[in-house]
């Protein structure tokens, strides 16, 4: 039989181009509906003609995958998205040879890198079960046998007695495959695959589950890998960014090299935008240092400066410039309140936080005369720092290309495009008519990126003579999640997305405060929480529009809401006289909490009894030790964590001991790189509840290195278990690293309460903090 | 003009002698493992050996490590295979023991930081084959000018490469 010259597949339409001679493939490219925009559209570099598909078949029976997410730690797109697909198309994990990622005029489908398993990964999930149903119809042309009595296995259509590899299936031809997808390449979520391909149900998966190995990590540690701070660029500069002396501070005349002691070294002012420029890079940073000395800015004090943000917040949050937003909302919490016989009262709060990547920033930049623009970085969302770099240039996003590499991790950073470099590379290559590097310094990664966003609460919960909660009610106040101005452009004074408002076009930047944290204790009749936002800190005031700028990291505005809902609890327990996972337990009515804790009580060596320990004390150089918990609900997963730590009261000195996670995430993509990423993330969350903390004066970040920003170091390591505890039966694919981050701090404030009998309602658990909770 | 010998072989550079090494390993020799983090000696991710101990290359100027042996990741594999009297045709892998277990113990997230730590911890290893938690601990926090600092906190898989790296050397002294 001869295949017709186009076969509907679920939707996606199926072509052979052309007969080749040798090779052959099947490619799935991406269709758009005329007036949809995206990657059709006449602003974009993708031509859905050209190779930049999803999927790509060989005749040799391998495979390539695209994908527009990139890889900075996750291995995600490296193992879990090559089984997934590996999966729907039923061949061995070891045929897809090929993982393209990021790169804008190489991958499909834009969007950000985060929640890679909660719903990003259904795009080539989707990709691939269209592709396989393309092939099973291909086949039954081929072999002569019905559609209904074929079947895949390990790579082969077989059925009636013959059987054929996708690889023959396409050899000698060129299949198109195009896939009905909507939304646009550069919107903040990319293109998001559409229809309802036949996905293969969780219980036949064979490949899924299976602990693969990363394959990116053999040539990164043995030095063959081009991460993004190696990428060199012919006759290319090398820049250092004199930044202003206060968030606030406006040029008012940039200092001048000396060019006998720096040759080849420029000062380019674009704005309050200084670069300095030079052929050499330690020539670079020399004449950097050398420029600020003599360069003038305008003083600016607008910051209410660290210790006394607590109270800024608290002003803020009574402002009504931003509509307050409820949470979960049950019951009549007033009323049940006013009726308690116990209340527990307390407001929380949380500190800024530094994403602070071990690298700096870098990206180069090319603007060539013609004007378009090829960007060397690392970001997470790659289509969307072409749409910021395009908007700063007053050009079509046409004009840029996107070209990410290895690099140091974000931790959600860059999730809007940029982190901070890109725009400087490209305003700097457009000064000076060559290739620019732009490196951030360490000072200039702390004090000039973004932050998560800082946060206070006030929780209120009223218990029952029996001790059990009659009702809940949280107020969480905070600066908005995420502003995603490039600050060089904001620097430069060029068109950017605008700054975080209530009127902002886009949900996700606006300074409504929503609850993110997500309500588990359904037992509890009378619920109220709500969320007040503010506009970010010192920007308004900051006569260049900067201020505090603040961005998600890791599990962002669920970790701040996260953590006083946890403590609180725990204290709330205490009152209640119960232990504080029992409490947990009779307090929520989902079963796969009430599993989770149970197996938390065996695995974290718990011992039952309610907070304080019957040993807490406050005072004293002897160590006082103490045991914490904390839950979550977060994409799809269950997480609880407890820990153990000592406390030395005299000193103030905090020791995380052990840390046990339970987690169930429904399906388990690979168990081998969850258990190293909730490992990872757990510790990064040891970090923050117990040394992080951005410190700030009335102009500028003060905490701009690593003595001044310390973080965990290997002697602080707890033990750390990691318990996974799938559920495939809910078919879900949860994820790993980002809930681990925010589950150690509520636990270890716990036990902090429990070792010592006095709250911790803050972090970080420094010794200066210590003592003073410990003295009250 | 500076002669430095970097992973074996002889280079005269042409920085100044006050240039940090990190700068020519990276732009006048192409050696690009070491990778900037901080620039102050307080983070790890430019360490490489001179003459088998970890210093920071961000801060050493290369007058320093003129007349020393300087080797980065690079040059861990042929480091192995003298110490060992090993040819790449001996087979077996062409990676240093270190290396080979931080990639079977799945061991970086990011990984920005794992050169400077498998630098840390060859040193560690050529010094004390069989090294305790605590050891291994103390050599990657207090040993040198700063801890080596990993933001992703593979703090517990770094213990786990350690520890298996540490199997794979002994059985190659064999």
């Amino acid at each position: 039989m001869i295949a017709p010259d186009t076969l509907s597949i679920h939707g996606a339409s199926l072509n052979r181009r052309s007969f080749l001679k040798t090779g052959g493939a099947l490619i799935v490219a991406l269709g758009v509906k005329p007036g949809e925009g995206g990657a059709a559209s006449a602003t974009s570099s993708l031509d859905a003609t050209i190779p930049t598909s999803w999927i790509e078949i060989n005749a040799d029976n391998t495979l390539l995958i695209r994908t527009g997410k990139c890889d900075f730690g996750q291995s995600s797109i490296y193992t879990a998205y090559r089984q997934i697909v590996a999966e729907e198309l039923d061949v061995p994990i070891d045929a897809i040879t090929t993982v393209i990622s990021g790169d804008t005029d190489r991958t499909p489908d834009g969007g950000g890198t985060f929640g890679l398993l909660r719903t990003n990964v259904l795009n080539l999930r989707k990709a691939a079960a269209y592709t396989r149903e393309a092939a099973l119809e291909l086949a039954a042309r081929e072999l002569d046998v019905p559609r209904a009595d074929l079947s895949v296995s390990d790579g082969k259509i077989s059925g009636g007695g013959k059987s054929i590899s996708y690889g023959a299936l396409v050899s000698g031809k060129l299949f198109q495959l195009t896939i009905p997808v909507t939304g646009a390449v550069t919107d903040f979520g990319g293109l998001r695959v559409t229809g309802d391909p036949p996905l293969k149900p969780p219980a036949k998966y064979k490949v899924v589950g299976q602990p693969i190995k990363n394959p990116s990590l053999r040539p990164k540690m043995s030095g063959e890998t081009v991460w993004v701070n190696d990428v060199k660029l012919p006759g290319m500069l090398h820049a250092r960014v004199v930044h202003p002396a206060t968030l606030g501070s406006k040029l008012l005349g940039a200092g001048t090299v000396d060019k006998q002691q720096f040759p080849t070294a420029r000062v380019v002012v674009i704005g309050n935008l200084v670069g300095v420029v030079a052929e050499h890079e330690y020539e670079a940073v020399l004449a950097a240092y050398s420029v600020a000395g003599s360069t003038k800015w305008s003083e600016w004090k607008g910051l209410p400066g660290h210790e006394k943000l607590l109270e800024h917040l608290k002003k803020s949050a009574q402002s009504s410039e931003v509509s307050a937003v409820d949470g979960a909302k049950q019951g009549d919490a007033a009323a049940a309140a006013a009726a308690a016989a116990k209340t527990h009262s307390a407001t929380y709060f949380m500190p800024y936080h530094k994403h602070a990547p071990i690298s700096p920033t870098v990206s180069l930049a090319d603007v060539k005369a013609d004007g378009s623009v090829t960007l060397h970085t690392h970001s997470q969302n790659p289509q969307f720092l072409r749409l910021a770099i395009a908007r700063m240039l007053g050009k079509p996003e046409s004009a840029v290309v996107v070209r990410t590499y290895p690099g140091s991790g974000h931790y959600g950073r860059s999730n809007g495009g940029n982190a901070g470099s890109e725009d400087e590379a490209v305003l700097l290559s457009r000064a000076v008519g060559k290739p620019v590097r732009v490196q951030w310094m360490r000072p200039d990664d702390m004090q000039w990126s973004t932050q998560s966003p800082a946060s206070m609460a006030t929780v209120r919960i009223s218990l029952d003579k029996g001790g059990r909660i009659q009702a809940y009610q949280a107020d969480h106040c905070g600066p908005p999640m995420q502003d995603d101005r490039p600050i060089g452009a904001v620097l430069a004074g060029l068109p950017t997305m605008e700054a975080p408002s209530p009127t902002h076009p886009s949900p996700l930047h606006s300074t409504t405060l929503r609850i993110a944290d997500r309500w588990v204790y359904g037992a509890i009749a009378n619920v109220a929480e709500a969320g007040h936002g503010m506009y970010q800190v010192g920007q308004r005031e900051s006569p260049i529009n900067v201020g505090l700028r603040d961005h998600s990291m890791r599990t962002p505005i669920q970790f701040q809401q996260n953590f006083p809902r946890e403590v609180a609890f725990s204290e709330a327990a205490a009152l209640a006289g119960v232990d504080p996972i029992q409490f947990r337990i009779d307090h929520t009515d989902d079963e796969r909490f009430k599993t989770l804790l149970a197996r938390l009580y065996v695995e974290s060596g718990w011992e039952k009894r309610p907070s304080p320990s019957p040993r807490a004390g406050a005072t004293g150089t002897q160590v006082v030790r103490g045991q914490g918990v904390g839950i979550m609900w977060r994409d799809n997963g269950y997480w609880a964590c407890a820990c153990q730590i000592a406390v030395t009261p005299e000193t103030g000195q905090v020791k995380v001991e052990r840390l046990t996670v339970v987690v169930d995430l429904g399906v388990v993509v690979n168990p081998l790189q969850l258990k190293r990423q909730v490992q990872a993330g757990s510790l990064m969350g040891v970090s923050q509840a117990l040394h992080e903390e951005v410190t700030f004066d009335e102009g500028a970040v003060t905490s701009d290195n690593w003595a001044a920003y310390p973080i965990l170091t290997m002697a602080e390591m707890p033990a750390v278990k990691v318990v996974i505890a799938p559920r495939p039966e809910f078919g879900i694919y949860g994820q790993g690293s980002e809930g681990a981050n925010a589950c150690a701090a509520s636990a270890i404030a716990a036990a902090f309460f429990d070792a010592t009998g006095k709250p911790a309602r803050r972090i970080p658990l420094k010794p200066d903090y210590v003592k003073a909770m410990l003295a009250t | 003009m500076t002669t430095l010998k970097v992973n074996g072989s002889e280079h005269a550079v042409r920085s100044s002698p006050d240039t940090p090494l990190l700068y020519v390993l990276r732009n006048e020799l192409g050696i690009m493992t070491p990778k900037f983090g901080c620039g102050m000696a307080q983070c790890g991710a430019c360490s490489v050996l001179l003459d088998g101990a970890e210093i920071r290359s961000c801060v050493t100027p290369i007058s320093l490590a003129e007349g020393k042996d300087v080797t980065t990741v690079e040059g861990l594999p042929a480091r192995w295979a003298k110490l060992h009297k090993r040819s790449k045709q001996d087979g077996g892998s062409t990676l240093h023991p270190v290396q080979e277990a931080w990639i079977e113990e799945q061991v970086p997230q990011c990984g920005i930081c794992q050169f400077g730590m498998m630098i840390k911890v060859t040193e560690l290893l050529e010094a004390n084959p069989k090294p305790t938690d605590d050891e291994i601990k103390a050599a990657l926090t207090t040993s040198g000018p700063s801890p080596h600092l990993c933001r992703c906190g593979s703090y517990a898989a770094i213990l786990d490469g350690v520890h298996h790296a540490a199997r794979l050397m002994a059985r190659g002294d064999k």
